[in-house]
């Protein structure tokens, strides 16, 4: 997980032993079936233990040696019964090529394309039966680009040689599932580059038991796949909160000054410092939230943040920016608070250990990585922790920062105004609604999954279920745009609608946490209601089922007249009789309908 | 540590047995855990823990404690 030794293999499975004997842990479940042509053994029990370790509960499925295309053919497989939330399929290449592994060069040119076709054919038949039989996610390793031509320095004056066949075959696989959201091709061939192609077959153990990964390099395979895990359970860190003396400059700005702090090409401290700046600035720009924890004066460390020609991460990166002589377990809560997010989606770097130390043992859910003592290996660690993966990026995630931004004038802005309705009035909101299309579709995926507390429901739709939805004719998908006089924040609401003859069912309505205590919501509802109208719809039905996180939902129906009509176990259905009603948007938001 | 001692911590940790167990007549035969892929595992933790390496044609010949200390042994001795 982070730069301390990994466990040995023996621990792995002694570990995974005690694990096995538990029927009930805690945690997100996930189904995970490994298919192979060759010895998987030591995968199971590794990623199951890596599960644990990130409070996921597993049951691991590896079917027997070589099954792979079986299992996947016959529609009465032990696979289909188990039926995985997660395949991963690793072949091994040497395998499927046969004798044309050792001799690629008995073919000519076109013959050599013709066999690379036929077998991406192949396996891409599989992956499509797969895909239709299983609703879960398919990881599939693509194959290793050999080191060793038997054509030696000219292997690569060859005109589709046999690295080139592989690379081919590796570029099939990969623009074939480019936009597939079921389908995820795990760079197998660059993980073995990572960690040297020369270490990743160990012959002996190949030759003694068709162990064609080296177990040694086991534990970081697993890592990988726990990347795509993390994820696919929605289990993502989206906060950086970034400690400033020794972590973003060399030196302690109160004492060296901004002149003095290393940060720039003038040292070689200085140069990694930049390096490592440039690194997390991108990741901001793919849609990770910034933060500043920092025990200084707020004058001197702003100064560099404003002023400093090297500086590469401005103020306005920075979603929370809390630099003073706090203790950093307040400042870190009110950060969270700030920026609305758990802590358990945050990471923290700090180049103190005591300060690492004191994080995790007061805040256990946020995750502090080992930095090593040298700046110049930051990167390294930054790079290393796989921690910020998402499973899309939309254009409202790489505005984030803006987002941040303007959120902090509108807070400013309600702080000076005198009374809501005036602040309200003035904020100019208007409300953008339509139907969902494939462009919203994985902005409104995003949102299904990471809205918790105003969401009457709660419901974890997969991406493929959203799409049903969107284009079946008993449902109707909502989404919304927000805009207000600071800037536009993007599609914040959802709603799914289930509809029949008389009714209109609310299956989903949620708002992001940014735009509640606005009354958006009402603005919304009356939008339902003029358009369930315009359809001869007499009730409109909402459903309400409690979590521990929506509480700020509970009392929308009622506030807005709906009846109760029944309980059970908590959950609540409501309705409204929209025959003769008159309900109306709130005066200070415009309300549009744009019809695509 | 010498040798026999590393050696049955080897055992001890990747068999799950207590190292007071394990001794020179232990074998595949009569340890329980000792199956094939375990016997592969304690190669894998023999060869990193002493920086050597074990000849296939010898790892499936050598299944019982003593004749795997001497294999160490004699790897060493090179």
């Amino acid at each position: 997980m982070d730069v301390k030794t990994d466990k040995t293999i023996a621990e792995y499975f002694n570990e995974n032993k005690k694990l096995e004997v538990q029927d009930n842990r805690p945690g997100k479940k996930i189904k995970i079936a490994i298919l192979s042509n060759f010895t998987t053994k030591g995968i199971p029990e590794i990623l199951n233990v890596k599960c644990n370790e990130q409070g996921i509960f597993s049951k691991i499925y590896n079917a027997d040696y070589d099954q792979y295309s079986q299992e996947i053919l016959n529609q009465n497989s032990k696979l289909y019964q188990f039926n995985p939330d997660l395949t991963i399929l690793i072949i091994d290449l040497q395998k499927i090529l046969g004798e044309n592994f050792f001799f690629p060069y008995r073919l000519k040119k076109e013959e050599r394309q013709k066999l690379i076709n036929e077998k991406f054919r192949e396996i891409a038949n599989l992956i499509n039966i797969l895909s239709e039989k299983l609703n879960g996610k398919i990881v599939i390793n693509n194959f290793l680009v050999p080191t060793y031509s038997p054509f030696g320095i000219l292997e690569n004056k060859t005109d589709y040689g046999f690295f080139e066949m592989i690379k081919s075959l590796n570029e099939k696989l990969g623009k074939k599932y480019l936009q597939n959201p079921k389908v995820w091709v795990f760079d197998f061939d660059s993980f073995a580059s990572k960690h040297g192609k020369i270490n990743i077959i160990n012959s002996k153990m190949s030759y003694l038991a068709e162990i064609r990964i080296d177990m040694n390099l086991i534990s970081k395979l697993c890592d990988e796949y726990i990347g795509y895990i993390k994820p696919f359970l929605s289990i993502i860190k989206k906060c950086l909160v970034l400690d400033l003396d020794n972590t973003l400059w060399g030196g302690i700005i109160g004492e060296d000054g901004v002149g003095g702090i290393k940060l720039g090409p003038d040292t070689p401290e200085g140069r990694a410092f930049v390096e490592f700046q440039k690194h997390i600035l991108s990741l901001y720009e793919k849609g990770l939230i910034l933060a500043i924890n920092s025990k200084n004066n707020p004058g001197d460390a702003l100064k560099v943040l404003k002023e400093h020609p090297n500086q590469i991460l401005k103020q306005e990166h920075f979603a929370s920016i809390k630099i003073n002589w706090n203790d950093k377990i307040s400042n870190m809560k009110e950060i969270a608070d700030e920026i609305n997010i758990g802590l358990d989606t945050f990471v923290f770097f700090d180049d103190d250990p005591v300060n690492r130390e004191m994080v995790r043992k007061s805040l256990p859910e946020i995750f502090v990585p080992e930095l090593p003592p040298d700046p110049s290996s930051y990167i390294f660690a930054l790079q290393r922790l796989n921690e910020f993966n998402t499973l899309t990026i939309t254009e409202e995630d790489k505005k984030k920062g803006e987002l941040f931004t303007s959120q902090r004038k509108r807070k400013l802005f309600l702080e000076s105004s005198s009374d809501l309705s005036q602040f309200l009035k003035d904020l100019d909101m208007s409300v953008e609604i339509s139907k969902a299309n494939q462009f919203t579709i994985p902005r409104i995926f995003q949102l299904i999954h990471k809205t918790n507390q105003f969401n009457m429901t709660t419901k974890r739709y997969s991406e493929e279920e959203t799409k049903k939805f969107c284009n079946d004719k008993d449902h109707i998908v909502f989404c919304a745009r927000v805009k207000d006089k600071f800037g536009d924040n993007g599609i914040t609401c959802l709603v799914i609608i289930q509809k029949n003859q008389k009714n209109w069912k609310i299956d989903t309505f949620l708002l992001s946490c940014r735009i509640i205590g606005r009354e958006i919501e009402k603005a919304i509802l009356s939008f339902l209601i003029e358009q369930a109208k315009k359809e001869g719809i007499e009730n409109i039905i909402g459903e309400f089922i409690p979590s521990d996180r929506n509480v700020p939902a509970k009392d929308f129906y009622k506030d807005n007249n709906f009846i109760l009509e029944s309980t059970n176990q908590g959950n609540q259905i409501w309705s409204l009789n929209i025959e003769n009603i008159n309900y109306k948007c709130p005066e200070f938001i415009k309300l549009n309908f744009i019809e695509n | 540590m010498d040798i026999e001692e590393k050696l049955k911590e080897i055992f001890a940790k990747v068999l799950s047995i207590k190292k007071s167990s394990v001794s020179d007549k232990s074998s595949m035969n009569n340890t329980s855990q000792w199956d094939s892929f375990n016997h592969l595992l304690l190669i894998n933790e023999i060869e990193k823990e002493f920086g050597i390496e074990i000849k296939s044609s010898d790892i499936n010949s050598i299944r019982d404690f003593a004749s795997l200390k001497s294999a160490v042994e004699n790897s060493l001795k090179k």
